[in-house]
C-alpha cells in the first residue's frame, strides 16, 4: 500500500552570500580580532597579533571580545567592522 | 488548505522507515509517517494556515511554518490534540533569551527540558505522577519527541553537524514532565512565573540531565533542602559555576513535609538561593586549580535571584527522592513560559 | 577554526549562504594549550591567512 509522505526539512535555501573584496595587502593596513573570550584566546591573539605586525606589515591590530560566546558576535563589535581592513575570528575551544 | 512541503511516495511503513534513517530525519526511533492528512489534521486543530509563521531563529534567519513543525510532531507520534503544546513550546524556544542556536549548537549536550501546566494535561492525559522523569505517559514522550525532530530537521541540529554535543543526555530524546497540581498545596509554575491561574501553559529550559537525591530521613525543610542544595553546589563544582534557571523535582513523599511546615514555592526559593553557592577555591578541590588563578574568594551562587528558581511538583507518592535539573549555561539561557493558545508578541524581531 | 570545528564551520558556510567558504584549520584544543602552542597555533594560522584574506593577483 503506497504512502504519501511529506518532506520534514526546510527546504529553502538560505540567499547567496557576497564575499567581500579582497586586500591585495596587509601593509599599513587594520585587522580586527573576534574572540570568544574563552580559556587561551587571550594568548593565542596575542601572538596572532604580533605574527600580523611582524610578517604582514599590519599597522594596527584591533582585539573584541564577544559579550557571550555562545551567540553570534554583539551589534556594536560587527559595527565596527566596517572599519577594519580585514577579520579574523574562528569556532573552538 | 495548501500545504507546499515536498511530497514522496513510498511503498509502505517499512520503506518510509529506511527512507527517512537514510536522509538523517529521524532521531534514530522509528517514526509515524507523516502523510498529508495527518499534518492537515494538527494544523486544523490548532487553527493554523500552513504558511503560518511559528517564529524565526534569530541567528541563523530561519523561518519556522506551522506545517514544518506539524510535520515533525507527527512523525514523533503526536496527534492533533499534542500539536498546540508544541507549538507553544517551539514558540518558547524561538524567544531570543532562550538562545536556542547556541544552546542546541554547543558542546554542551544539553536538552529541552518542557513543563506542562494548566487544563491541557488532563486533556491530553499528562500525568505528573509515577516515573514523571521517565516514560510517564503517552503525551510528555510525543510532545518532548516532536521538539527534538523539528529541531534535527528544520533547523539541522544534527550530531557531529551543527549540534557540537560533546556527550548529549538522553533527555534529547524527550524531556517533558506534567506538573502534579492537583495534589499539591503550591501554585503552578506557571502562575510562580507570571501568568494566570488555570491558564494552560509550557515552560521550556535548555537543560542538563536529571541528578536524583536522596532524603528520607528527616521531615525538616531546612535538611530536605538542603540535599537538594548540596546537589547544586555539587553541579557548580564539577560542571559550570556559571548561576542561572535551575528546576527542582518535589515529588509527594518529600512535598508533603514540605507543605505540611507551611513552606511555599516562595520560600523553597528563597532557602536555596542562600544555600546553593560555592567559592571559586572550591574548584581546586576537584581538579580545576588551574583556573582558580588570584580569585579564589569569589562566590558564585546557582541562582541569579530567588526567582531564578523553577519549583515543580512531580513524581510518584512514595519515595524520599527529589530532582535537580541544572541548566546548560545558566548566564547565556533563560527560561521561557508562555500560554497556550494566545499569541504573545507574534512580530519577528526587529532587526 | 580548530580541527574539531572544521564540520561545523563547513555547516554554518553553507547555511548562512557561503558553501564552500575558506578557512584556517588549527590544532584543537585552545583552552589547555600551553604557550608554545598557542604560538604554533598562530603561526599555522598567519601561514594560511596570506591565502585568505588577500587578494590573488
Amino acid at each position: 500500500m503506497t504512502l504519501q509522505v511529506l518532506d520534514p526539512t526546510n527546504e529553502t535555501a538560505p540567499p547567496p552570500g557576497q564575499l567581500a573584496l579582497r586586500p591585495a595587502g596587509l601593509a599599513g593596513k587594520t585587522v580586527g580580532f573576534i574572540s570568544n573570550g574563552k580559556e587561551g584566546t587571550t594568548a593565542f591573539f596575542a601572538h596572532l597579533d604580533r605574527m600580523l605586525r611582524e610578517t604582514l606589515g599590519v599597522a594596527s591590530v584591533i582585539s573584541r571580545v564577544k559579550s557571550n560566546y555562545s551567540a553570534p558576535a554583539d551589534a556594536h563589535i560587527v559595527a565596527e567592522i566596517q572599519g577594519w581592513d580585514a577579520v579574523i575570528t574562528g569556532i573552538g575551544d | 488548505m495548501q500545504l507546499t512541503s515536498k511530497a514522496y511516495d513510498v511503498e509502505d511503513i517499512w520503506a518510509v522507515q529506511e527512507f527517512y534513517h537514510s536522509k538523517g530525519w529521524t532521531d534514530g526511533l522509528p517514526v509515524v509517517p507523516p502523510s498529508p492528512d495527518a499534518v492537515q489534521a494538527c494544523l486544523e486543530w490548532a487553527m493554523m494556515a500552513p504558511e503560518q509563521l511559528v517564529g524565526i531563529e534569530p541567528v541563523r534567519g530561519v523561518a519556522i511554518t506551522a506545517e514544518k513543525l506539524a510535520i515533525n510532531a507527527v512523525m514523533a507520534g503526536c496527534l492533533p490534540m499534542h500539536f498546540p503544546a508544541v507549538l507553544t513550546a517551539f514558540t518558547a524556544m524561538l524567544q531570543p533569551e532562550f538562545l536556542l542556536h547556541g544552546a542546541t549548537a554547543s558542546t554542551g549536550g544539553c536538552a529541552v527540558f518542557v513543563v506542562l501546566n494548566g487544563p491541557i494535561r488532563q486533556e491530553l492525559g499528562a500525568v505528573g505522577g509515577f516515573n514523571a522523569l521517565g516514560n510517564s505517559d503517552r503525551a510528555t514522550m510525543v510532545i518532548g519527541r516532536a521538539l527534538r525532530l523539528a529541531l534535527i530537521n528544520i533547523l539541522e541540529v544534527r550530531p557531529g553537524g551543527i549540534d557540537r554535543s560533546t556527550l548529549g543526555h538522553p533527555g534529547k530524546l524527550s524531556f517533558c514532565v506534567a506538573e502534579d497540581e492537583e495534589d499539591t498545596t503550591w501554585l503552578p509554575l506557571s502562575v510562580q512565573r507570571g501568568l494566570p491561574a488555570g491558564v494552560s501553559a509550557v515552560t521550556v529550559m535548555a537543560a542538563g540531565a536529571p541528578r536524583q537525591i536522596m532524603n528520607e530521613w528527616t521531615t525538616r525543610p531546612e535538611e530536605i533542602l538542603e540535599t537538594f542544595a548540596a546537589e547544586m553546589r555539587a553541579n557548580l563544582r564539577h560542571y559550570s559555576l556559571h548561576g542561572g534557571n535551575y528546576a527542582l523535582i518535589i515529588p509527594k513523599q518529600l512535598r508533603e513535609h514540605l507543605q505540611s511546615a507551611g513552606w511555599s514555592k516562595t520560600d523553597i526559593a528563597a532557602f536555596i538561593h542562600e544555600r546553593a553557592r560555592v567559592y571559586r577555591r572550591e574548584w581546586a578541590e576537584v581538579g580545576k586549580g588551574a583556573v582558580v588563578r588570584d580569585r579564589g574568594d569569589s562566590i558564585y551562587p546557582a541562582l541569579g535571584s530567588a526567582d531564578d528558581l523553577l519549583v515543580i511538583a512531580a513524581g510518584g507518592p512514595a519515595g524520599g527522592f527529589g530532582a535537580v535539573i541544572p541548566p546548560w549555561l545558566g548566564h547565556k539561557s533563560r527560561a521561557v513560559t508562555l500560554p497556550i493558545g494566545a499569541c504573545v508578541d507574534c512580530e519577528p524581531p526587529k532587526q | 577554526m580548530t580541527t574539531r570545528f572544521a564540520s561545523a564551520a563547513e555547516l554554518m558556510a553553507r547555511v548562512v549562504g557561503f558553501p564552500g567558504y575558506a578557512f584556517a584549520v588549527i590544532p584543537h584544543p585552545i583552552s589547555s594549550a600551553g604557550d608554545d602552542g598557542l604560538r604554533d597555533m598562530a603561526a599555522a594560522t598567519i601561514a594560511q591567512a596570506r591565502d585568505l584574506l588577500l587578494r590573488r593577483s
